[in-house]
């Protein structure tokens, strides 16, 4: 069986910055699986080349088999992406949105509806829904993303820090979405975040990134164990060899 | 068309329909702006002018008292000028004056110099408080009615001179007439009073067209910016449909709109023109008839029409194309405030002159830029010289085709995401 994400080598460069530096990691089905890095550290570059929106400048990345440079519409299907910070259309609602994002991946009009409905229990966002997006709050812009994301359905959900600027609340919430719906569909996460503890509750392994490399990889509670830390904050720090 | 390219068309639709500024901005705006100000041109021209005329009345202080004199104020009486006569140096009267009043102060000596061989003087005082054309036709009509009765007494005076010769002949030599021909036929109107009623449609046609020009891409523009702001093109390129579709349901959006913009601008073109002619043709016999002979024909208004969208269309594609290369709403405004430059100049120099006036250089970029073709189409509205109007459309359908290829190959490359083009300062990643 395949891994649900493979990256060899990867490297992307931007004129004559190199963002990615020969990152390579495996992802297998059905996990959660966090990067943990610095601002600048390669971590969001790594996610859009896994979500074919940007082409490696060398290397090798694949999902479940697909090669994402000359499979790129087939990697479309399998996989949701939700950039950080992510917004829906100003002028259409919550419920128009996710009809039109459903209808990208399902011919049938039920198949559609199924999802929307799927859509609407996650966002949790009830009468809201038909509202326009730009009256909602950024707690409910991103739980209507998220929503989004996972309605589908996709084998991987890429999260580029998927709680970053909410409040204790929503993230919390958001979490708690993210844990419960990937347990109970068997589909494979990956996350980004700065956010270590978040991190620590939510993943099976983690890769900490710096300067475009992976530079430890394991599960969160054996890495603090290995570096002899407390947190898995900690342990980062040790490994990057500031602490 | 493929069901990706249809959500994508019907989504960009809505959200542009929906948006407020591009309603009001380049549909509603225009489609009443036109109409309003052919109403009100033709409102204040008829309202002005019966103003100026009915019950025009002037002051004069009249210290010659000769028969010259009030010869001269008879004849004011004549032309349906009431005469108003007061006393006292001219001075002291201004301050009672209301805008617009005309005061004639005929000195002593006037009849006597004038019958004794010499020049004599009247002086207008005339008050001026707002500079409105009311005050200015007033004042106009005045110094006519002086400078004919200046005329009839010139001919008086030379036939007393020179008994038995026409003193037309003698004064006037050579008399000038005009034939303006249009369009092959000949009116008796001074090229003068022709320029007055081409001017309004030669003027607001150009000017109309750049505004909506200018809107139509600072939408496109700015549509793809604020996708990339809100990340939602960043989603839109990982879900299962071409990024072809997604550009072509971008211009078919933007098309829509400008379609709808199109239409109701012409249709208030028309009614503009309608009612610009219409004030000038109630004016007088010839020259309303000459306005009458300018009234467009339809396929006129069609090759308007056509342009336009033509143009539309271009400035789209162009705006799409640099949208794709800014980084934000701000550097996707900024882009297309530099580019709105060759925007305006065709029309600039086709409200100032004649294209072929210019030197040849200066005229092959003004036809290569596609934003000439409907300042030209409009001007030809009057000419009904459609030729170059009709290359234009041909040209515009390349250009087109040009950008919308330039902008593809952007699409289907990285760049769509890491293009930087920003007037903003630059961030770290």
């Amino acid at each position: 069986m395949p891994k649900a994400i493979l990256v060899k080598d990867l490297v992307k460069e931007f004129s004559r910055r190199r963002a990615v530096d020969g990152l390579s990691l495996e992802v297998e089905e059905g996990e959660v699986f966090g990067l943990i890095g610095p601002n600048g550290a390669g971590k969001t570059t790594t996610l859009r080349v896994i979500a074919t929106i940007i082409k490696p400048t060398s290397g090798q990345v694949t999902v479940c088999g697909k090669d994402v440079v000359r499979e790129a519409a087939e990697v479309r299907r399998l996989i949701s992406y939700l950039p950080e910070e992510a917004g829906a259309y100003q002028n259409l609602t919550g419920l128009e949105y996710l009809r039109f994002m459903a209808s990208f991946y399902y011919r049938s009009e039920e198949e559609v509806e199924a999802a929307v409905e799927e859509g609407m229990r996650i966002s949790a966002l009830g009468e809201r829904l038909k509202e326009k997006s730009s009256t909602y709050s950024k707690g409910m812009k991103r739980r209507l993303q998220l929503a989004r994301a996972l309605m589908v359905k996709p084998r991987l959900v890429i999260l580029d820090e998927p709680t970053s600027g909410l409040d204790v609340t929503h993230a919390f919430q958001l979490r708690r979405i993210i844990k419960e719906y990937a347990e109970r569909n068997r589909i494979t996460v990956l996350l980004s975040s700065h956010n270590m503890l978040e991190v620590e509750k939510m993943c099976d392994r983690v890769a900490f990134i710096n300067a475009g490399r992976v530079i430890e990889v394991g599960q969160p509670g054996g890495l603090v164990s290995k570096y002899g830390a407390d947190t898995l904050e900690e342990a980062f720090m040790k490994v990057v060899g500031f602490a | 068309m493929p069901s990706g390219l249809r959500l994508l068309v019907v989504k960009e639709i809505k959200d542009l329909l929906r948006d407020p500024k591009i309603l009001v901005g380049i549909i509603i705006f225009p489609a009443l702006l036109l109409p309003l100000m052919g109403a009100a041109i033709s409102v204040s021209t008829g309202s002005t002018i019966e103003k100026a005329y009915g019950n025009l009345s002037i002051y004069v202080v009249d210290d010659d008292g000769g028969p010259l004199s009030q010869a001269l104020l008879d004849y004011f009486g004549a032309n349906y000028v009431e005469v108003k006569e007061v006393s006292g140096p001219p001075e002291s009267i201004l301050g009672g004056l209301s805008g617009g009043d005309v005061l004639l102060h005929i000195p002593a000596g006037f009849s006597s110099n004038i019958t004794g061989g010499n020049w004599s003087e009247v002086v207008m005082y005339i008050n001026f408080k707002d500079f409105s054309m009311v005050e200015f036709i007033k004042s106009g009509r005045v110094d006519q009615i002086i400078s004919s009765f200046k005329s009839e007494l010139v001919r008086h005076l030379v036939s007393e001179e020179a008994p038995g010769r026409d003193p037309n002949a003698l004064l006037n030599p050579i008399r000038q007439d005009y034939q303006s021909v249009i369009k092959g036929e000949a009116f008796r109107v001074s090229p003068a009073a022709l320029q007055g009623t081409v001017q309004m449609q030669t003027l607001m046609g150009p000017i109309v067209i750049m505004l909506v020009l200018i809107l139509a891409m600072q939408i496109a523009a700015t549509s793809i910016a604020i996708e990339k702001e809100a990340k939602t093109l960043e989603t839109l390129l990982t879900v299962p449909v071409s990024r072809m579709s997604i550009l072509f349901g971008k211009l078919a959006g933007s098309v829509t709109v400008a379609l709808l913009a199109t239409v109701a601008n012409v249709l208030a073109f028309t009614y503009y023109i309608g009612a610009v002619l219409g004030s000038a043709g109630a004016a007088a016999g010839d020259i309303g008839q000459a306005g009458l002979k300018l009234a467009p024909a339809p396929e006129g208004y069609l090759i308007l029409g056509l342009s336009i969208f033509g143009a539309l269309i271009s400035a789209l594609a162009i705006a799409l194309t640099l949208g794709t290369l800014a980084q934000d709403v701000r550097g996707a405004q900024s882009i297309i405030g530099i580019v709105i430059v060759p925007v305006f100049l065709p029309a600039i120099f086709l409200m100032m002159g004649d294209l072929s006036a210019l030197p040849q250089a200066m005229q092959v970029a003004l036809y290569l830029i596609p934003f000439t073709y409907p300042a030209l189409a409009s001007q030809a509205l009057i000419t009904g010289n459609y030729g170059m109007s009709l290359i234009g459309l041909v040209y515009m359908a390349f250009f087109t085709l040009a950008m919308l290829y330039i902008a593809a190959k952007i699409f289907s490359s990285e760049r769509i995401m890491t293009a930087r083009i920003s007037f903003k300062a630059k961030k770290a990643e």
